[in-house]
């Protein structure tokens, strides 16, 4: 059994990937592979509008779309990661934060100059 | 009459308040040893808030008994003060409960604000992150160079596909390494109690100094812990290179300027003490620091819960 969250991000691709606004039973005929029970795909895609990745419209029955494109989600995250000040660092811990461009020449010279710290060090 | 512990109380909170942090703050030695150090920025945020507030408390409650648990029991038990209240008891009163009351309050704000943004923080990796070559590390198609790990329950590690781009794969294990010494030891906790004395007290230069401090010595913490774990013949060297690829490449994007000056200089720390690894500490250095650690949480301790024999 495949895990909620590999179910959601299979649902999303179908979504981003179709042409337009796609009723629960393509979305499950679409997954047949996975050999998905219609009230899972509705469960699934009820926790998907939930967090707001999904919207539907009133038609019968009810068709689903994806509500960003996933280059603005990706850009929404990135947004987050990349603006992080201060008391952000509690909520992700980024391998290195954002340096001006003088510093970073700064750095790539200090590399460039160091010689072989490995071979002191043993 | 102050009662004596109040006095040693206060003493040790201004200490702990400017002169100890800034030294701290200062040092070379936490480089050499960041583990160590951040024992010690651990006592003295505890110990700044149990010396601070205690030495309130006693002096609010003096007119109820000489020391902390004689005067505490005689309130709960309803007993009338010995001596007089006056206006200072009742103002080292309110204090004593506003602080504590302020830096619990910062303490679970700051929480659940955390809970909340990584939890969308996750809704969204989990819909747009693929499975990476990297063992337990997510890929996420952005072409900037980033790597980040989210704390908690359900840990999550990322690399962008521009990080996958950049780096080799001896350069990304380090990277991936080094994040996954952040979640083995629950660095993001180290952090909580600067966070909360930054918020709770902003006027207290050393509270934004001690949070800088520890967020670099974590960075460096991880740093060492990944170096342990980096099979190639340079480590170092690998690792450095990852940080000066990641930190030329998010060339300040969306980063605002006030936290380049921090950040930036951190880097600069990490990549020298990789490149020119400093000295160890002797291990009585260490032992030293540690006791000092210790005592520095014991003193107060000890001086709130002893009966006074003055």
């Amino acid at each position: 059994m495949a895990s909620l969250g590999e179910l959601e991000r299979a649902v999303m691709d179908r979504l981003w990937s179709a042409d337009g606004p796609i009723a629960a039973t393509e979305l499950r005929d679409g997954l047949a592979d996975r050999g998905l029970a219609l009230t899972t795909v509705h469960t699934v895609l009820s926790r998907l509008e939930h967090k707001g990745f999904v919207v539907h419209d009133d038609a019968r029955p009810r068709r689903f779309r994806a509500r960003g494109s996933r280059e603005d989600h990706a850009a929404e995250l990135m947004h987050e990661v990349l603006g992080q000040a201060g008391d952000r660092q509690a909520v992700l811990a980024r391998f290195v934060g954002g340096v001006d461009p003088d510093e970073a020449r700064l750095l790539r010279e200090l590399l460039a100059r160091a010689t072989g710290p490995d071979d002191i060090n043993r | 009459m102050l009662p004596a512990t109040a006095a040693a109380l206060a003493v040790l909170a201004a200490l702990l308040a400017w002169p100890v942090p800034a030294l701290l703050a200062r040092a070379r030695w936490p480089r050499r040893d960041p583990l160590v150090a951040l024992v010690c920025w651990q006592a003295v945020g505890l110990a700044g808030g149990l010396s601070i507030i205690g030495a309130l408390l006693v002096h609010g409650l003096a007119p109820w008994g000489s020391s902390l648990p004689e005067a505490a029991w005689s309130v709960v038990t309803g007993r009338s003060a010995e001596a007089a209240v006056r206006g200072d008891h009742w103002v080292t009163l309110t204090l004593a409960g506003v602080l504590a009351a302020e830096l619990v309050g910062v303490l679970l704000l700051s929480w659940v604000r955390t809970a909340r943004a990584r939890r969308r923080h996750r809704d969204l990796l989990e819909v747009l992150v693929r499975p990476s070559t990297q063992p337990d590390a997510r890929l996420l198609e952005h072409p900037a160079p980033v790597a980040f790990c989210i704390p908690g329950a359900r840990p999550l590690l990322v690399l962008s596909s521009g990080m996958v781009a950049e780096l080799d794969d001896a350069q990304l294990a380090a990277v991936v390494a080094h994040e996954r010494a952040h979640l083995r030891e629950h660095h993001h906790l180290y952090l909580l109690p600067f966070v909360a004395w930054e918020a709770a007290l902003p006027v207290l230069l050393a509270a934004a100094r001690a949070h800088a401090a520890v967020r670099t010595l974590v960075e460096m913490r991880a740093d060492d812990v990944a170096l342990g774990s980096l099979p190639g013949p340079a480590p170092r060297r690998t690792l450095a290179q990852a940080i000066v690829v990641a930190a030329g490449g998010a060339g300040g994007a969306g980063v605002p300027s006030g936290a380049l000056a921090v950040t930036g200089s951190a880097v600069g720390a990490r990549v020298v003490r990789l490149l020119e690894p400093p000295s160890p500490v002797p291990a009585w250095a260490r032992a030293l620091a540690l006791l000092s650690a210790g005592l520095l949480l014991l003193v107060p301790t000890v001086l709130l819960l002893l009966p006074a024999a003055l």
